[in-house]
């Protein structure tokens, strides 16, 4: 094994373990929210395990599976040695060590302030560091992938980036771009607060500062999942990626319309104005742009591959693909959650309709579903392609790995679509208990039980996913599929791009200028219109 | 490829995605910053520029009908306004506190234990707490027979000194072979509330890591009779200064043997 696949392999397992452990709590969680009497809660256990469970999910699972799977892409698609693998091991270490900081302030109960960083309830700043040397472990992780590419293209002029490289990169510049909101909060205004410097804040501003990261950030969780569809699941299927442009232009775009969009968080604030909203809500709809042209590329592929193992007649292809393989599965089933999602989605960001659902379960709904089934369910299609080559063992059969997969699809399903539904009947987000005795509220009580079966579906899946991936370590049968190319060619490869499908030079200065129009006066403004304070509350017991 | 051939295929693409994306956005902010505010601030009777200047948040408000206007006076529950200043005030000991807490000690103890449980103990308390009642006796927000002349003879920085001052004393110290065996459900309510009765944990707010208000006072080593007697004045409403009603609410769903057996248990408890 190379350095790069031990740095794979310790990154990919910190992420999983965080997601299993997560995984408990989250059960527990709707079981606590149900009719039903849980055991252990109280309204403090509640909110010391949401903020475990967000900060697990969205942060570790997400970050450090970014950051694992980008080391393996860069060395396998580009074919050559990770530069810099020292400093890449080093990121690791400062990021399990800010885990670590995370862990003991939320368990010992002075971080109950969920994963969401919203003034003015105030963690232990050790929370904050904590996280802090997360997001500069990833910074570490976006030099060594910009080298990368750079270092290739140096001793490849002209040619193509390979486009699993490509999004690899743009991943990191976005996310270079994205963590610049949260890191200025954090440093500037939240953990001063939380060390007693500063008694008041400017809620207005850091929520502002907040949302800049809030909508990318899930773009950084989601491009693992879109590498997979454009280079792995053409492969997995036996075809052809149909468009080689079109992902670069996906990439790109997810890159520019992710970052002036954030305020789309804060449609019920009143400290930005309606027409900054309006406009960032209208950049907001041009994220549906690479979606729809990620489901049509990638349908086409599919297609290219079910008609080349026989497949006839308009949907006759769809038979005649490879199900039985895991990735092509995943494919299928995160496409099918990606339309419920995305749909959700579409509600959200509309000004007007944010109104209904804001604050309600409808949104928490609304990310499990999109998070927690399209990009994940790839995640772990991902670890299934790519483990075997790590270790060089694959189990003799993968139907326990499609078991898993579809319990996770249907586990989601049947967490997610009742929870929508009680989001539209009122049903408020972040709290830890309902009184069932109201007639109304009581009307909700079954339909958090079936999320919460829905939830031990999950808890099933991602129990047998961890089984699965230790077959990889134990299995006798050594994996052919590792000598097997992982990323698929396209239909027509491309032979040269003008630079800007090559590289991310134009794009930063259109991104640029976009966050200038965007969040340039709604950010300038906090300094010379004098803001009421609000007064820092500090759950960690020092104020 | 000669990299004048590469830049005549990079050309365009730098052209039409600048084009493209200045277009769109152009688009939005014609429509954001203009066409829907002056639509929408003619149906409601606002001119043109003023409602260009309210959507981009020059002005206040946004163009939507405007809103009736009433005539009642608001008649705060307290008159304590918190703000970041005081707040810092009230983290510094004076020479002042240990002199103002000298017209205290006959009735709140030396050291701010209290020698007759009908009163409340002082030290320990946090002084946020303590200036917020302070106050409240002295603009009439709380009403007592005893303690309301005395607040109106202190001034705003007397009333802050005594709070740090108190503040900075040690707690009663408890007994631990006295603790009484407290019962499941009072220790439920403590920590869960009761959900049927929409009855928040009394932890919600008075505990270690709450996030309830800040002026929430500490409970534990408060002296049980007090502290009964307050639940059953929040209870019948002869005490008002609570934001909200938050304490009236309260109590109000409590019933006489929960009143007592929670002054007993924060009373007497060494957590919480």
């Amino acid at each position: 094994m190379t350095h790069a696949r031990r740095l794979t392999l310790a990154h990919l397992w910190l992420a999983f373990a965080a997601f299993a452990v997560a995984c408990v709590l989250g059960v527990w969680q709707m079981w606590a929210r149900s009719p039903l009497p849980a055991p252990l809660l109280t309204a403090n256990a509640y909110f010391t395990s949401v903020t475990a469970h967000g900060v697990a999910m969205a942060y570790v699972l997400t970050t450090f599976m970014v950051m694992g799977f980008g080391y393996y892409v860069a060395e396998t698609a580009l074919g050559r040695p990770l530069p810099f693998p020292r400093i890449a091991w080093l990121a690791f270490l400062v990021g399990i060590l800010g885990v670590a900081m995370a862990v003991v302030t939320i368990f010992g109960g002075t971080a109950t302030v969920l994963f969401t960083f919203y003034p003015p309830l105030t963690a232990s700043p050790w929370f904050y560091i904590g996280l802090v040397l997360v997001v500069a472990a990833s910074w570490a992780w976006c030099g060594i992938m910009i080298a990368a590419m750079a270092g290739w293209k140096r001793e490849n002029p002209g040619r193509p980036v390979p486009l699993a490289m490509f999004a690899t990169v743009a991943n990191a510049v976005m996310w270079l771009w994205t963590t610049v909101g949260v890191s200025a909060e954090l440093v500037f205004q939240v953990i001063p607060a939380a060390f007693g410097w500063n008694l008041g804040i400017d809620v207005g501003l850091s929520r502002t500062l907040f949302s800049w990261t809030l909508h990318a950030i899930v773009y950084f969780w989601l491009i693992p999942s879109y590498i997979a569809f454009y280079t792995m699941a053409p492969q997995a299927a036996g075809g052809r990626l149909y468009s080689d442009t079109m992902g670069r232009l996906t990439f790109i775009l997810f890159l520019i319309y992710s970052l002036p969009v954030g305020m789309h968080h804060l449609f019920m604030d009143p400290q930005q104005s309606n027409a900054f909203k309006f406009l960032q809500m209208s950049l907001t709809a041009l994220v549906a742009a690479p979606t729809l042209l990620t489901v049509f590329t990638i349908t086409a592929s599919m297609e290219i591959a079910g008609r080349l193992r026989g497949g006839r007649g308009l949907f006759g292809w769809i038979a005649a693909l490879p199900w039985e393989r895991p990735m092509v599965l995943a494919t299928g089933l995160a496409f099918f959650m990606l339309w419920f999602g995305g749909g959700g989605g579409l509600i959200n960001m509309s000004y007007g309709m944010n109104a209904m659902v804001h604050n309600t379960s409808w949104v928490t709904a609304h990310f499990h579903l999109i998070f927690g089934g399209t990009v994940v369910i790839m995640y772990f299609a991902i670890a299934y392609a790519i483990w075997p080559t790590l270790t060089g063992r694959t189990p003799a059969s993968l139907k326990a790995q499609r078991v898993q997969l579809w319990l996770w699809f249907i586990g989601m399903m049947v967490l997610t679509l009742p929870w929508h539904y009680l989001g539209l009947q009122g049903q408020w987000r972040r709290v830890a208990t309902f009184n069932y005795a109201d007639p109304i509220i009581a009307a909700w009580g079954p339909w958090v039980l079936v999320s919460f079966a829905g939830g031990l579906i999950l808890l099933a899946s991602a129990g047998l996913f961890i089984w699965n991936l230790l077959e990889f370590h134990r299995a006798r049968a050594v994996a052919f599929s590792a000598l097997r190319p992982l990323y698929a060619v396209a239909v027509h490869p491309p032979a040269r791009v003008p630079a800007a499908l090559n590289g991310f030079a134009l794009w930063n200065v259109l991104v640029l200028v976009l966050m200038i129009a965007a969040y340039g006066y709604p950010i300038a403004q906090a300094f010379w219109i004098n803001a009421p304070q609000a007064i820092i509350h500090r759950v960690d017991g020092r104020g | 490829m000669k990299p004048a051939d590469l830049d005549d295929l990079d050309r365009p693409w730098r052209t039409w995605a600048s084009l493209i994306i200045g277009g769109m956005l152009a688009f939005s902010i014609v429509m954001g910053f203009v066409v829907i505010p002056v639509v929408q601030g003619y149906g409601a009777g606002i001119d043109p520029f003023t409602a260009i200047c309210r959507a981009v948040g020059l002005v206040p408000g946004s163009p939507s009908t405007r809103q009736p206007t009433s005539a009642a006076k608001a008649e705060p529950t307290t008159q304590v306004a918190w703000s970041t200043q005081l707040l810092r005030t009230l983290s510094r000991p004076t020479d002042m506190g240990a002199v103002v807490a000298e017209g205290c000690v006959a009735c709140h103890g030396q050291r701010g234990i209290a020698s007759d449980p009908q009163n409340p103990n002082l030290a320990g308390q946090s002084a946020v707490a303590i200036y917020k009642q302070l106050h409240d006796y002295k603009t009439g927000s709380r009403a007592n027979d005893i303690m309301t002349p005395i607040a109106q003879t202190l001034e705003e920085n007397q009333i802050r000194a005594v709070s740090v001052h108190f503040a900075a004393a040690n707690r009663r110290s408890l007994d631990p072979t006295t603790a009484e065996v407290v019962d499941e459900d009072i220790v439920r309510l403590v920590e869960r509330g009761d959900p049927a009765r929409a009855l928040p944990a009394c932890n919600s707010c008075h505990g270690f890591s709450a996030g309830g208000p800040i002026e929430t006072p500490t409970l534990s080593h408060q002296n049980r009779e007090y502290l009964a007697r307050q639940l059953r004045a929040f209870r019948d409403s002869s005490r008002r200064n609570d934001i909200y009603t938050r304490m009236r609410s309260v109590s109000a769903k409590l019933t006489d043997r929960e009143i007592n057996r929670l002054a007993e248990f924060y009373a007497t408890t060494l957590q919480y």
